[in-house]
C-alpha cells in the first residue's frame, strides 16, 4: 500500500478510480483534490449559497465513494462523470427547495472564496478553461444562451422555461438544440482548444 | 416509425441532452433512440457541448473544512470496510446460488457491498436457521409487474439483501435506490440497477434492528440524500 501511496499522484484518473474501487481512501482523496474545486464551483453556481454548495459537494463525493464500482470509462472522463453527479445532486437540492431555507448563509465567506489566489498551474488552467467556455457561450444569441443556462444550471424543464419566458415550447426546444450546436462549433473552433477531454 | 415521429423526436434532442425533458418524455425519447441511429448520432455530436457547460462556471475554492469532513467519513468507512473484509475472508468457500443469473456487475457489486460492509451474505448462503425472508409491497400503479423479497439475518444488525423481479430497467441516468426508514427518518442505502429481465439485487448494509421498513425509490445516478418520490416498493420489518 505504501508503494501505491507513493506513486499514486502519477496515475491517470481512470487508474486512480480503480484504486478507489478497492476502497483506497488516498485514491479517493486524490480524486477530490483533482476535481473537488470544479465540483464545488458547479454546485455553488447552481445552488447559489455556500452551505448548500458544501452539502451538495459532500453528498456527491460520498456517493462516489460509496458507489465507486459504478464508474464506467466508456461513458466519459472521470471529471465529466464527477461533474454529472454534482449536477444531479444540485438539481435535487434546488427541487427540495432547501436553498431558500438557507439563503441567510449566502453572504458569509463569499469574499474569501472569490479572492482565492491562483496558486497552482492546474488552477490557472481551470480558470482559463472556464473563461474559454464562457467566451464560447457568450457568442450565442442571448435567447439561446439563456435557455441553455436555465435548463442546465437552473434545473428547469423545457415547459417550465417556456412558461418563464412566455415562449412556445417548440421555440424553447429549438433554442436548446441550436444553442448546443453553436456552442459545439465554437468549442471546436478553438475556444480553449484541447481543454475538454 | 413514421418520418413525422422521427421529426418530432428530433426536436427533443437538445432538451434531452440538457436533462430538460420530463420523466415520461425522456422515457418515450429513449424508446425511440433504441431504433434511431440518426438521433443517437446527433446526441453524441451535441454531448460535448453539454459536457463543457459545468466547466464554464467561475472557479471558486472550496473551504478546507469540506475536504476534512469528507475524508473523516471516508477514512472511517475505509477502516470499517477493511476490518469487515478481513473478518469475512473465510466466507469465500460459501456458495451464493441465488445470485446466479444476475449480471456479473450486479453480482460483483452485491458481493463487494455485502462482504465489505460486514453484511452476512455468507450467513444467508449458509442456510442458517435465523434468516427471515420478508415479502415487499409494491406500488401496483407504478410498477405493476414487480415483486421483491428481503432476506434478513437474525435481528438485522448486519443489514439485509433485497432481491427484486419485474422492475422496469431505468434509463437516462436514473437508478433505483434503497432506503432504511427509522423513527420518521430515511437513511440512504446503495443504488442499484436491474437487468433487462427486470431482476436485480442490492445489499442494504445498515443495521436494521429497530428500523421500520426498507424502501426503494427511483433517483438520479449516484443516489440521493433524500428520496425524491414516494417509495415504489417497501418491506415492513
Amino acid at each position: 500500500m505504501a508503494d501505491v501511496a507513493g506513486d499514486i499522484r502519477n496515475l491517470a484518473d481512470e487508474e486512480v478510480m480503480q484504486l478507489v474501487a478497492d476502497g483506497n481512501p488516498r485514491a479517493f482523496e486524490l480524486i477530490y483534490d483533482r476535481h473537488g474545486g470544479a465540483a464545488f464551483s458547479l454546485a455553488y453556481r447552481m445552488v447559489g449559497n455556500r452551505v448548500a454548495a458544501e452539502d451538495t459537494t459532500q453528498e456527491a463525493f460520498l456517493s462516489i465513494w460509496r458507489s465507486r464500482l459504478r464508474y464506467d470509462p466508456s461513458r466519459g472522463s472521470v471529471r465529466t462523470w464527477v461533474l454529472g453527479i454534482v449536477h444531479n445532486r444540485a438539481i435535487d437540492t434546488l427541487r427540495r427547495g432547501s436553498v431558500h431555507d438557507r439563503a441567510r448563509d449566502t453572504i458569509e465567506g463569499v469574499e474569501e472564496r472569490f479572492e482565492a489566489a491562483e496558486r497552482t498551474e492546474v488552477e490557472v488552467a481551470r480558470r482559463e478553461e472556464a473563461a474559454g467556455v464562457r467566451s464560447a457561450l457568450d457568442t450565442l444569441p442571448d435567447d439561446q444562451r439563456r435557455t441553455i443556462e436555465l435548463a442546465y444550471f437552473g434545473g428547469f424543464s423545457h415547459s417550465e422555461i417556456a412558461e418563464l419566458l412566455g415562449e412556445p415550447i417548440g421555440t424553447v426546444k429549438g433554442r436548446m438544440r441550436l444553442g448546443l450546436d453553436k456552442l459545439r462549433q465554437r468549442l471546436a473552433e478553438g475556444h480553449a482548444a484541447g481543454g475538454f477531454a | 416509425m413514421s418520418p413525422r415521429d422521427h421529426t418530432s423526436y428530433q426536436e427533443d434532442i437538445g432538451a434531452y441532452v440538457l436533462g430538460a425533458l420530463t420523466d415520461l418524455e425522456r422515457q418515450a425519447f429513449e424508446r425511440h433512440l433504441k431504433g434511431c441511429p440518426d438521433c443517437r448520432g446527433e446526441i453524441e455530436r451535441l454531448r460535448p457541448a453539454a459536457d463543457a457547460l459545468p466547466r464554464s462556471v467561475e472557479q471558486v475554492e472550496p473551504p478546507a473544512s469540506l475536504k476534512s469532513s469528507l475524508m473523516e467519513v471516508v477514512e472511517r468507512e475505509a477502516r470499517e470496510l477493511g476490518g469487515a473484509a478481513a473478518e469475512r475472508r473465510p466466507a469465500r468457500r460459501l456458495r451464493l446460488p441465488s445470485l446466479a443469473g444476475l449480471r456479473p456487475a450486479l453480482v460483483a457489486g452485491a458481493l463487494a457491498l455485502g462482504l465489505l460492509a460486514g453484511f452476512g451474505v455468507a450467513r444467508l448462503a449458509d442456510d442458517e436457521p435465523d434468516v427471515r425472508t420478508l415479502a415487499a409491497e409494491v406500488d401496483q400503479s407504478r410498477i405493476p409487474q414487480a415483486s421483491g423479497r428481503l432476506q434478513v439475518a437474525g435481528d438485522g444488525e448486519d443489514g439485509a439483501i433485497l432481491r427484486v423481479q419485474g422492475m422496469p430497467p431505468l434509463r437516462g441516468g436514473r437508478v433505483y435506490q434503497a432506503w432504511v426508514q427509522r423513527d420518521g427518518t430515511v437513511v440512504p442505502q446503495p443504488t442499484f440497477d436491474v437487468g433487462e429481465d427486470g431482476g436485480g439485487a442490492v445489499a442494504v448494509p445498515d443495521d436494521l434492528s429497530g428500523a421500520q421498513a426498507v424502501l426503494v425509490t427511483r433517483e438520479p445516478r449516484g443516489g440521493s440524500g433524500a428520496p425524491s418520490e414516494r417509495p415504489i416498493l417497501s418491506v415492513r420489518l
